[in-house]
């Protein structure tokens, strides 16, 4: 998350509220890499695992975790590929 | 703290701008998380054959994209319209 891309104006700011910013920046992408991490967990147990039979993932739901996660992984660069071409200006929103 | 001068923003114009700067910052995040949970939930088929996306999935993909930036602008237009500026 760039903070050249916000739409406030924050160059008026001394450093302190810029370090503060910085922190609360730092703590946004936390907060959603550990979101994705639980959702897409979720989301690959959910399609992948249909079954209790035994203890532990056979290989074939090891496999499809692997390739839903790589999935998910893949898409969420393109759509934010896609994304940055239709929103360039970002300056305004 | 009072300013000693008009280019320095008070203490509460401080707070305001880095509230407002954290509001923005969730919108975006939060916009960007449904957008890509709703295009993979439109594009991509719950059996995973292979780790790579096709062809048909690439082009799904761009398309949803495209269609929810167009919905998030008409939305936005619409809500406008309906309330006076703030």
């Amino acid at each position: 998350m760039d903070p050249n891309l916000l739409a406030a104006d924050l160059s008026c700011l001394s450093e302190e509220d810029k370090a503060k910013i910085s922190s609360i920046i730092d703590n946004f992408q936390i907060r959603d890499s550990l979101r994705t991490y639980s959702s897409l967990t979720e989301r690959c147990f959910s399609d992948c695992v249909n079954n209790f039979y035994r203890k532990s993932l056979g290989k074939q739901e090891e496999d499809c975790v692997m390739r839903c996660t790589q999935k998910f992984l893949k898409l969420s660069m393109r759509v934010s590929i896609r994304f940055a071409e239709l929103n360039p200006d970002a300056s305004t929103q | 703290m009072a300013s000693n001068n008009a280019n320095t923003p008070s203490a509460f114009e401080r707070e305001q701008i880095i509230g407002m700067m954290e509001k923005e910052m969730e919108y975006r995040v939060e916009m960007f998380n449904k957008l890509t949970h709703t295009c993979f939930n439109k594009c991509i088929e719950g059996k995973y054959k292979e780790s790579e996306l096709n062809m048909g999935e690439n082009s799904c993909i761009d398309r949803c994209v495209s269609k929810y930036w167009q919905v998030t602008n008409l939305v936005g237009q619409l809500l406008g319209n309906n309330r006076p500026p703030m």
